[in-house]
């Protein structure tokens, strides 16, 4: 039989799996825009076409903006990308490297299929549904301005899904290559969303920047929506960076894969082993990854997420918090005329305050978005994924024959979540704290740490609400893509709801509202909105136990 | 402690439809070495993970060394130690370092014991458990179920990927277990194990328990096997008068070789043989767990 790069029943396999969330990605998405262009219909949108050119082109709104082009332009260059980007970043991750994680590559590679053959079957999978996931989102935004009976003019959402396409592509075959040449599936997963979050923010803030401006091209967000696509149209060039660098990823991939030893599990050095290893610190790292580690459950579920905690810890400190002390002083007199321009409205979009006060810059640069997409990611993983592991793996059940209760092993585990939540929100508000001071800011200590506790119960209770999900089901997908989810809502509703006078009062239904509704930054304390937080948080926490207590265990 | 550190009554659980268990009732006696034996599928790990409280029973009951299965879970898991049939640890960690995490949440655990242990199983405590073989993963597995000297021990096939001499030992501390006064359940489709240590036999299939029998019991019912030579070549028509004694259950015949299965006394088979041949040599074989364990299967089968 002649080996052929692509196997039918891998490639028809791996597209099954794939199908379910990217079915789900599109329904939420074709909602989320529902609901945009819903209340941009109601409002009045002279707050947008009135804006300076100058800034209209900063935001991406063309002259004769109309209610299509603003929603397409909220939703798609910002919540549909990363979402589709992410999906992709997750096929690409699992490619080769899920095999190894679970122990499985060696079964699969007992048949008479290459590993290549693997890998490209894999992509070619995650390719169709990322192309299908974009023809459908494009499908969805055409039907939802029927439906709505908004005009949608000269808006180019065809040109911004062949973006959204290629850049999605881009991110699931560079995640594929770091893969295929680590066989770490975790790790690449989480290398590529902070990737991801990180070419996001450079393309954003450098084109504010004078003399940095042409660096943003050094970020592959850059060619995903620089040329302003849902008004210009496609950019081939721009297109073709995204798809070459897409194949030279590919190739790169299958070059290192045939080269490395496949591994049997994922269970390769850590951090902790390589202090252990190491003459100088042994000492050291033998308590912590010996004696210290195994002394309580929590302690041993915090240990095994060392890369995520570390990378994530270090982008919101260096990146998040430091870094955007200068940047802001080397932008606050643009940022000042911008700021005065644009309507309060607008800017809540984008995370609230007031972009010519740095508490405001901080507020929307690292507040907003950031803080909140790495707290929940962190106590997802480390919280309710970790948990539906350990059920997974069936070492569930050597650790219940001890004497501990149910109540006990998640009470563990809610703490671990805790564990890895403060370490990421104490580097971001010392992050911030720092940068406010090397730069000058003047931002208040008390406010940083209470905006910080504020940002830590956020991350809490959905992480919290994973922990039930996976307590009532036991299933980490199903806990992690319905919280993702319910958190993107969250915010998307919080964002937009208080664009219309109608719909405002309802944006006090999202936990997001009590995050930063009461710009904690610029106003300090509000003791209500921590109130509800960790209510919301103990409520969900509660139900975990309970649903956790009831279920048999698969 | 309690006589019976295992009771069910009626322990029943269904999946959906499925019944898994079907109204078990089963006394597990101290000081025994319980063999609990039946093939793939026909309820054995489902009794298991139900007595431990993993899942809960549709109906019926069981207590565990005097204790209620479901309200005293807690206080049952203080005095017993659990192998899984499908083991699974954490990586990451090493051997010594599991053993610690174990004996950290249980209190009590004397160290010397471990290494002794450690050193008659041959475990590597040195390296994470992620890179031992599955057979010196079982070993890490079997000490953290023994380590703390527990009162009742419930294994789950636990002889999985250890080889002979390690299996060897690994009987042997399962039998100083007993003589202790301490209990072992053993649940196992592999008959040569508990064969060799097994005390009592309960055998399972499709949810149901067939029987519970003494080992020696269960011997004495079974069929034996017993060859024997003769001097000259025997005619399949003189074997009538065999074939239809009290207990034959099958007669073959090659040459001067004849061989048959019976059960109850030998002395009537031998007598009508030298009744028509003199007899050169003998050799009788008693039927192993293997041909009971099938007996049961197929004469009850329904």
């Amino acid at each position: 039989m002649t080996p052929t790069a692509v196997s039918g029943p891998l490639y028809l396999a791996a597209l099954r799996r794939r199908v379910i969330p990217a079915a789900i990605a599109v329904v939420v998405l074709g909602l989320w825009l529902l609901a945009a262009m819903a209340i941009y219909r109601d409002i009045d949108l002279g707050l947008y076409t009135d804006l300076p050119e100058g800034i209209r082109g900063l935001m991406g709104i063309p002259a004769e903006a109309d209610t299509a082009t603003l929603a397409y332009n909220v939703l798609f260059s910002f919540t549909g990308s990363l979402t589709i980007a992410g999906l992709a970043v997750s096929w690409g991750a699992a490619a080769i490297a899920g095999e190894e994680r679970d122990g499985t590559v060696g079964i699969l590679l007992a048949n008479p299929i290459s590993r290549h053959t693997v890998l490209l079957s894999r992509l070619a999978a995650g390719a169709t549904v990322t192309i299908a996931t974009s023809a459908l989102a494009w499908a969805t935004a055409r039907l939802v301005p029927v439906l709505l009976g908004v005009e949608i003019g000269a808006t180019r959402v065809d040109a911004m899904m062949i973006h959204l396409c290629a850049n999605a592509l881009f991110w699931g075959a560079l995640a594929a290559a770091v893969g295929a040449g680590t066989g770490r599936a975790r790790t690449t997963g989480a290398a590529g969303a902070a990737g991801m979050a990180l070419s996001y923010v450079v393309a954003g803030l450098f084109p504010l920047v004078p003399g940095l401006a042409g660096l943003a091209k050094i970020s592959p967000w850059y060619y995903f929506d620089g040329s302003e696509p849902l008004t210009n149209g496609v950019r081939g060039s721009h297109i073709v960076v995204l798809l070459g660098a897409a194949a030279v990823f590919t190739a790169v991939g299958v070059m290192l894969l045939r080269r490395r030893d496949l591994r049997s599990r994922d269970s390769g050095a850590r951090l902790l082993d390589i202090l252990r290893n190491h003459p100088v610190t042994d000492r050291v790292g033998d308590a912590l990854a010996g004696r210290a580690r195994v002394s309580h459950v929590w302690v041993r579920v915090t240990s095994e997420h060392q890369g995520l905690l570390v990378v994530t810890a270090v982008v919101m400190f260096v990146v998040m918090g430091v870094a955007m002390g200068p940047m802001y002083a080397a932008v606050d007199d643009p940022l000042a005329t911008f700021a005065a321009d644009v309507p309060e409205q607008v800017m809540a979009l984008a995370g609230g305050g007031d972009l010519s006060s740095p508490e405001g810059w901080f507020q929307a640069e690292t507040f907003s978005l950031m803080a909140p997409a790495a707290l929940i990611t962190i106590a997802i993983v480390l919280g309710a994924r970790a948990l539906a592991r350990e059920e997974a793996t069936g070492s569930l059940g050597v650790l219940l024959a001890n004497p501990i209760s149910r109540r006990r092993v998640m009470t563990h585990y809610a703490t671990a979540m805790v564990a890895h939540a403060l370490v990421v929100v104490a580097a971001t508000g010392f992050g911030v704290a720092a940068g406010s001071a090397i730069a000058g800011l003047g931002l208040s200590q008390a406010r940083i740490a209470w905006t910080c506790l504020l940002a830590l119960l956020l991350g809490l209770v959905f992480g919290a609400i994973a922990l039930a999900i996976v307590g009532a089901t036991g299933s980490s997908r199903v806990a992690s893509w319905v919280t993702v989810g319910l958190a993107l809502t969250s915010h998307l509703l919080n964002a937009f709801l208080p664009l219309s006078d109608r719909w405002a009062p309802l944006a006090e239904w999202t936990p997001h509202h009590y995050y930063l509704g009461g710009e904690p930054l610029t106003s300090g304390a509000d003791v209500g909105h921590l109130g509800v937080l960790a209510a919301l948080v103990a409520v969900a926490f509660w139900v975990a136990l309970a649903a956790f207590e009831r279920r048999d265990l698969s | 402690m309690a006589d019976q550190p295992i009771l069910t009554r009626g322990l029943t659980k269904h999946y959906g439809d499925f019944p898994a268990l079907v109204d078990l009732d089963l006394e597990v006696r101290a000081g025994e070495v319980f063999g609990f034996l039946g093939p793939n599928g026909s309820g054995k790990t489902t009794m298991i993970r139900t007595i431990l409280d993993e899942i809960r029973p549709t109906a019926g009951s069981a207590s565990i060394l005097g204790f209620d299965s479901r309200r005293d879970s807690v206080e049952i898991r203080r005095h017993i130690g659990y192998l899984p049939g499908d083991l699974a640890l954490y990586p990451d960690l090493t051997g010594r370092d599991t053993l610690s995490f174990f004996a950290n949440l249980r209190g009590g655990v004397d160290w010397t014991f471990v290494d002794e242990l450690a050193q008659r199983l041959a475990a590597d405590l040195s390296k994470k458990v992620g890179d031992l073989s599955s057979g010196n993963r079982q070993k890490i597995g079997l000490l953290q179920a023994l380590m703390n000297r527990p009162q009742l021990v419930i294994m789950d096939e636990p002889s999985t990927g250890l080889d002979p001499l390690v299996q060897h030992e690994f009987h042997e501390l399962l039998r100083e277990i007993a003589s202790e006064g301490r209990t072992v359940f053993l649940s196992s489709h592999t008959l040569f194990e508990v064969q060799r240590v097994a005390d009592r036999v309960a055998v399972i299939r499709e949810g149901r328990l067939v029987a519970v029998e003494g080992l020696a019991d269960l011997r004495s019912k079974a069929l034996r096997r017993v060859d024997i030579e003769v001097d000259q070549p025997i005619e399949p028509d003189e074997l009538d008068g065999i074939a239809h004694l009290d207990g034959v259950r099958q007669v073959d015949i090659d040459g001067r070789r004849l061989s048959v299965s019976f059960s109850g006394s030998m002395a009537e088979i031998l007598h009508a043989v030298m009744e028509r041949r003199a007899v050169v040599d003998i050799a009788t074989r008693e039927a192993d767990l293997e041909e009971i364990f099938l007996t049961f299967y197929r004469d009850r089968a329904g």
